[in-house]
């Protein structure tokens, strides 16, 4: 029945309008809050409620081609306090400060006072990690006591051979705020996550890097602890296989070290494919010191490391090794009669200028001889033949003062001399310049791992590849992620004859003459001894070479230097026998023991 | 012939209303236990309002079938009752979360100025009622100030900030609706405005300070609140320009009585006086809400962490709700007030958009019977009575929806029938009562 209506008013009316337009802006509101930001709201609530207590996933392992373990991880723990809703007495507080500084090697009172935090805010906080397993027994046995106590498990990065091809591996590290930002998007990094700071570890982080696991706690308003609400397990990072000889590393990186000065780098290549087997950078350092266990005597930021890569990022001139591109230069534009002898006096004179000879050879220095004996008087003359735009243009060919493009960051890409150079330089060239090119001396400049590349493609008749690292990459469901490619750069192409000459000649060096230090028995060993000027000191030692079965194609070449070695053929010699003896050795050894370390 | 007899007897109570306000106490019983449960003092505050409970009802009762026109004759003395009551609370009340605002009587404890609200209506009610053909006069207004300002100035000293929020507009929308002189309505707004947009715009400059620069005006009105000077000459100014402005309609042949002018500029200038003083003296707690309010997501861990968490509650619940007793927003505590000013943001939790829009929904058929009523009122008194408590509750529902939706500042303003709070849910019960009192005795058998 209708209610009779007594008073009609239409201000009473303009007021229900506009409380019923105030309800439809409620209700519109409401809609948006409650329906179509529900997802974005949603987030926001449980992000409210939950802190996380993250644990670190163990990182892919780094392995050697045999299956040597170069990286792996070992168990540590972490201790928590989550804060239990009864407030302990102060004086058990102390007490198990005091049983918990005992084992975690930090001082009573920061204990004490974390544990303070922890109650006052109510918060889970972290009071100790990098814990090893054998102090762990201890702590294990004090969370029956004490409630709130929590033991997390994580790993640590160990890398069982310490040492070991160090350079190339790499070591981790806490990260800096700037690489926070560029992986955090990704990855679930986290402010303190250790992450690759060099070598492989930088290289393939978020391969190497599993996902963190995590533990959900719920809290309340006030950050209080109210329950445990699930444990995420981590995912371990994927396998790294490098294409690394374990045998030759070790070898490399102990015949430099027992040499004169224990300084230089090493690297080998596969000839066939541009694999580097081996890469030594002298010195070098333990990555272990930047994961250590917590111990009462840790100081880790005040490491200090040679994490200079001398392998790829030393400069060196190559001095008389250059001579072969001086002969093959001059083979190239048929200048070159290897019976023409020279007669060398110790000097030559030039423009009013004397060059010397490092020794005075004689007369009836012909070319092979001018090789072995590394004669720079016949190499003098032969580049005044030659002229200086074709041993520029020799040098261009085999990518001189390019990069070798292995796939690490810090490459140099050393720089080629050379009259071309120098115009584009706008300086001039002098004919004294000519014969410092000759000989190798000058400004010329090539890394360890560039004259590596040049030895492989002496030994492979042309053939100049890209060297790599890694065999391949295999995620822990046995999946592989990457595979390690041989990628040739480019093929040299010279007159007929241009490298059985030079092999010949670098053959008859190590066999009669400089070069007899890399001598081995039944071993075609090639190789080229250098000994590169050094103003600042010492002169340095350099052995360029390639080797393979006798009257069978070279499997290996190599570049060896030692750093204030004086000279190639007294340090670098012997050295680079070491590492292409432990290469052979393995190799017909093949059913030895390949060690199996996990 | 109408047949008024039977009438009578089928249709004594406006069962739509009663309803909607059945539906209201259930849920707000409902989402009360939720809210408290958890909290340490879960059983008083239960036990407490199961006590409220038969008791507002009686109160309800109370009010319909005691005859409220006894009450037009008698309002003077409930209005010296509202004083004593007033005064006797500042003098034996006790203190309670910060104001001097309770009664204490055994176990119980009870909040005057609850009471006084729903009495403030009925009084003014009476008193325009009493004077009908003299409502557009200036004299009614003066009056009408006098025996208001008082009780204002009593609940202000509690200090009871929320209760004037709640009644003055409710008040001036009583006013307006009973007929007041457009002009005076205009002078009071105008005086309002300026006292309210000034403290606004100096805390906005003060969270802003960039936007000031290189605006001329906007440096000068920021300049208001610091420089008395600058304020005498901005008053000067009005003046001067009503009266130009007087004189150019003049010039115009548009004749307006210069005193209408001249009151109008005076009230502006009183405004912004009081506008000047309100700035000075708000209370930093105070203009934190209403920094809070202006710049939501400024500070989300400060003043408006409040109504941030009661958003993050409603928007997490969705359309159905998390269900009762479990959403993770209130249990752990990240709601404040959740029992009280935010439980609709406990009810959008667990009960969601359903629960929620359904308050709304039983709300706005309140406020659509309670209109109904007093356009069938029997008596002018009855049919402002009705128009005082429909300005009540809606002023209870657009400010508490409003402050959990982020349009109006926090303000402490609880939501009747679902709040706890007895005091409250009495009053609103009588409240409710009294416009089914208007309802039984629409009919005038005499």
């Amino acid at each position: 029945m209708k209610i009779k209506s007594n008073f009609t008013n239409r201000r009473l009316t303009g007021m229900f309008i506009l409380a019923l337009l105030c309800g439809a802006l409620i209700a519109y509101r409401l809609i948006f809050i409650q329906f179509i930001s529900h997802q974005k709201y949603t987030s926001q609530a449980e992000r409210n409620r939950t802190q996380i207590l993250y644990q670190t996933a163990p990182r892919g392992r780094i392995l050697a081609q045999g299956g040597e373990v170069i990286a792996s991880n070992q168990a540590a723990f972490s201790l928590y306090y989550l804060p239990p809703f009864d407030m302990p007495e102060d004086s058990i507080l102390t007490e198990m400060a005091q049983k918990i500084s005992k084992n975690t090697f930090k001082p009573q009172k920061e204990i004490l006072n974390i544990l303070r935090k922890s109650l006052k805010n109510g918060k889970a906080y972290l009071l100790a990690d990098n814990l090893a397993p054998n102090n762990v027994f201890a702590l294990a046995e004090l969370q029956n006591f004490y409630p709130g106590l929590y033991l997390l498990e994580e790993t640590k990065r160990y890398y069982p051979m310490g040492t070991f091809a160090a350079h190339l591996t790499g070591y981790i590290g806490i990260m800096e705020r700037h690489a926070w930002k560029e992986l955090s998007g990704e990855l679930d990094y986290r402010l303190n996550s250790k992450i690759g700071k060099s070598g492989i570890e930088k290289r393939y982080e978020k391969l190497l890097k599993g996902s963190d696991g995590g533990l959900f706690l719920e809290v309340n308003s006030k950050g209080r602890v109210t329950k445990i609400m699930k444990d995420n397990r981590w995912r371990k990072g994927a396998d790294v296989y490098t294409t690394l000889l374990a045998p030759v590393q070790k070898a490399a990186e102990d015949a430099i070290k027992n040499s004169l000065t224990g300084k230089g780098a090493a690297v080998v290549l596969d000839v066939k494919s541009g694999a580097v087997l081996a890469m030594v950078s002298l010195p070098d350092f333990d990555p272990n010191i930047f994961t250590p266990y917590s111990t009462n005597k840790n100081d880790e930021s005040k490491i200090r490391i040679p994490e200079y890569n001398l392998a790829i990022q030393g400069l060196f001139p190559p001095a008389s090794t250059f001579k072969t591109i001086t002969a093959l230069a001059a083979y190239e534009n048929g200048h070159l009669d290897i019976h023409h002898e020279e007669n060398c006096t110790g000097h030559i004179y030039q423009n009013g200028r004397e060059f010397k000879c490092w020794k005075q050879h004689g007369p009836h220095i012909d070319f092979m001889e001018g090789m072995s004996q590394s004669c720079d008087t016949y190499f003098y003359n032969l580049g005044l033949k030659t002229g200086p735009y074709n041993i520029e243009k020799m040098q261009r060919k085999f990518r001189f003062g390019r990069k070798t493009g292995i796939d690490l960051p810090g490459e140099k890409s050393g720089n080629i001399y050379g009259p071309t150079k120098r115009a584009a330089l706008k300086t001039y060239w002098f004919g004294g310049d000519t014969l410092n090119l000759s000989i190798g001396q000058g400004e010329l400049l090539l890394t360890p791992i560039q004259m590596a590349v040049y030895a492989a493609a002496l030994a492979s008749k042309g053939k100049i590849w890209r060297p790599y690292y890694i065999k391949e990459i295999i995620s822990p469901s046995g999946k592989i992620l990457e595979e390690g490619k041989s990628e040739l750069v480019e093929q040299v192409q010279l007159k007929k004859g241009a490298f059985e000459l030079i092999h010949k000649a670098l053959k008859n060096v190590v066999d009669n003459a400089t070069g007899r230090g890399a001598k081995i028995k039944d071993i075609a060993v090639y190789g080229k001894t250098g000994t590169a000027q050094n103003p600042h000191g010492d002169d340095h030692g350099w052995f360029l070479a390639f080797a393979g079965e006798e009257g069978q194609e070279p499997e290996i070449a190599l570049s060896v230097l030692i750093q204030f070695g004086k000279g190639g053929g007294a340090q670098a010699a012997p050295a680079a026998r070491k590492i292409i003896k432990a290469y052979f050795d393995l190799k017909h050894n093949n059913a030895a023991p390949v060690k199996k370390q996990v | 012939m109408f047949n008024y007899d039977s009438q009578i007897k089928t249709k004594r109570l406006d069962w739509p209303l009663v309803f909607a306000l059945i539906g209201l106490c259930l849920i707000g019983f409902l989402t009360i236990l939720s809210a408290v449960s958890g909290m340490s003092e879960m059983s008083t505050l239960i036990r407490t309002h199961l006590i409220a409970l038969p008791v507002s009802v009686a109160a309800f009762m109370f009010g319909w079938l005691f005859n409220y026109q006894i009450y037009a004759e008698h309002y003077k003395k409930l209005y010296a009752f509202v004083i004593l009551l007033l005064v006797a609370v500042l003098a034996f009340g006790i203190v309670a979360r910060g104001s001097n605002s309770w009664f204490r009587v055994g176990i119980l404890s009870f909040q005057p100025a609850e009471l006084c609200r729903i009495a403030l209506i009925v009084i003014t009610s009476a008193f325009l009622a009493s004077r009908p053909r003299q409502i557009k006069s200036f004299k009614t207004l003066a009056i009408f100030a006098l025996f208001i300002l008082p009780v204002f100035a009593l609940i202000m000293k509690q200090p009871d900030f929320s209760s004037i929020v709640v009644t003055a507009p409710a008040l001036l929308i009583l006013l307006f609706v009973a007929g007041v002189n457009t002009y005076y309505f205009v002078l009071i707004m105008a005086f309002g405005i300026m006292a309210v947009v000034f403290p606004i715009l100096w805390t906005y400059f003060g969270l802003y300070p960039d936007i000031a620069d290189g605006s001329f005006i906007l440096t000068w009105l920021n300049s208001l609140s610091l420089n008395m000077i600058s304020g005498l000459i901005f008053s000067a100014g009005i003046l001067i320009f009503f009266i130009l402005g007087w004189y150019i309609l003049k010039y115009f042949r548009l004749f307006v009585p210069f005193s209408l002018v001249f009151i109008l500029a005076l009230s502006i200038v009183g405004g912004f006086y009081s506008g000047y003083f309100v700035n000075k003296h708000i209370k930093p707690y105070q203009r934190k809400r209403v920094e809070a309010f202006l710049a939501p997501t400024a500070d989300p861990k400060g003043a408006s962490y409040n109504v941030l968490q009661a958003q993050i509650a409603m928007g997490s619940g969705g359309v159905l709700g998390k269900g009762f007793f479990s959403g993770t927003q209130s249990r752990l505590g990240f709601v404040p007030e959740r029992h009280t000013d935010f439980i609709l943001a406990i009810l959008g939790e667990e009960g969601g958009l359903l629960g929620t829009l359904s308050v709304l929904a039983l709300y706005i058929i309140i406020l659509w019977r309670i209109i109904l009523i007093a356009q069938s009122a029997s008596d002018l008194f009855g049919y402002l009575l009705c128009t005082g408590i429909f300005a009540i509750f809606f002023v209870y529902m657009a400010f508490n929806f409003g402050m959990l939706i982020g349009i109006v500042p926090v303000a402490g303003i609880p939501l009747p029938f679902i709040s706890y709070g007895g005091s409250n849910l009495v009053s609103s019960m009588w409240a409710l009562g009294l416009v089914e009192s208007v309802y039984f005795r629409r009919v005038s058998l005499v």
